[in-house]
């Protein structure tokens, strides 16, 4: 059986951190090995469990373990690991002041999602024996380019790719007129391209798989509605689909969701507001114990 | 007696705008150069070469070395861009 991926997606402060929480929770009670992992950089997952959670996996209960992801760890290690092999790569490199460009990298455009997506690639890789992995999401701007970026890194890809099959069927026919015959050594630039055309789609097969679950949370209330609606645009602009909406803080009083046309369409799970406050085990074990029908 | 005086000191303001233009020569190449550097750099785009992916560049650089040369090879002619293409057509 394969790994399911549950994603909790929505706006800041809508309690993507506790809804994933309680599924998590609930998941590990129902007999399911699973493993919440936090990647929004706020680590509201520490305060709801009420434990220091390190890159480490932590066991909270029987069959549940929490890791949290330290970004800015894998954009040092990343960078670190780049400028290594460029460095092995360039002796000469003390004439391009590598040092300093690689200073200015840590703040380039793209670096965060992709450092996120070392961290999801590499947690999945080391769970494949889990049932179930939590992915508790930044909030949405960085969500949505971490899900776009290798639709964006495949287009490119492939574009540098055709580009260098082209040069490089000159290269032959260059060899050929000179030399009578191709003498082309392996092009490696062109073995890396497939590589990382490989990961790009591993990546976007493991965003759609049939056991990829995308969870958007929100509240009853206008800003969350809307934010939620383009949230499900712009995730159909890349081929994704939201698997379910998640009314958390939902009043079990009101009939009325307030929920748009759009957003009816979509499969729905409410979280009732809790009489408590949901930090610590207990808070959360009892929260599952009087609502145990709704994170099933 | 004033002629060769107002003379004198015209010679004078025209060898100091001349030695003075010359002391900043190298100067203005340079900074015209670092212009195009910062243009390249921000507009890039523009120019016809946007830039992919932070790290599909940094995944490709290592195996780059001898595009990397090219590269900045071709800045240092790109003053005479038609120089280079006479000489692979072998037009004096």
């Amino acid at each position: 059986m394969s790994t399911g991926l549950h994603f909790f997606i929505g706006k800041g402060g809508v309690g993507k951190s506790t809804t994933s929480a309680l599924t998590a929770l609930h998941l590990a009670q129902s007999g399911h090995r699973t493993l919440l992992v936090s990647l929004d950089p706020a680590h509201n997952q520490r305060d709801i469990f009420e434990t220091a959670f390190a890159e480490k996996p932590t066991l909270v209960r029987p069959r549940l373990v929490v890791r949290e992801i330290d970004v800015d760890r894998w954009v040092q290690d990343y960078l670190k690991e780049s400028s290594a092999l460029l460095k092995k790569a360039y002796a000469y490199q003390s004439a391009f002041n590598l040092q300093r460009h690689f200073n200015v990298l840590k703040f380039a455009p793209g670096l965060e999602e992709h450092a996120l997506l070392l961290a999801f690639d590499d947690t999945v890789r080391r769970n494949a024996h889990m049932d179930d992995i939590l992915f508790d999401m930044p909030p949405t701007a960085l969500t949505l380019r971490f899900f776009s970026l290798p639709s964006i890194t495949c287009l490119w890809l492939k574009e540098l790719l055709d580009l260098r099959t082209r040069i490089y069927a000159k290269k032959a026919i260059v060899s050929k007129i000179k030399l009578k015959s191709i003498e082309i050594e392996q092009d490696k630039v062109r073995d890396r391209l497939q590589t990382l055309i490989e990961d790009s789609g591993r990546h976007r097969r493991l965003f759609t798989a049939a056991a990829t679950d995308i969870n958007l949370v929100l509240n009853n209330d206008p800003l969350s509605r809307s934010e939620t609606e383009r949230i499900c645009r712009k995730l159909k602009d890349i081929d994704m689909t939201v698997t379910r909406l998640i009314l958390n803080k939902c009043d079990p009083q009101t009939v009325q969701d307030g929920l748009t046309q759009t957003l009816k369409t979509y499969p729905l799970r409410r979280f009732p507001l809790s009489r408590i406050r949901l930090t610590g085990l207990t808070a959360l074990e009892d929260y599952l114990l009087h609502h145990p029908c709704q994170t099933a | 007696m004033a002629g060769m005086h107002m003379w004198l000191r015209s010679l004078w303001e025209s060898a100091d705008a001349v030695m003075r233009a010359k002391a900043v020569e190298t100067i203005a190449y340079e900074i015209e150069e670092l212009d195009n550097i910062f243009g390249v750099l921000v507009l890039g785009a523009f120019l016809g070469i946007p830039s992919p992916p932070v790290h599909v560049s940094m995944a490709l650089l290592p195996l780059m070395t001898d595009e990397l040369d090219l590269v900045l090879e071709r800045v240092l002619t790109a003053h005479d861009p038609l120089g280079n293409l006479f000489s692979v057509l072998s037009i004096d």
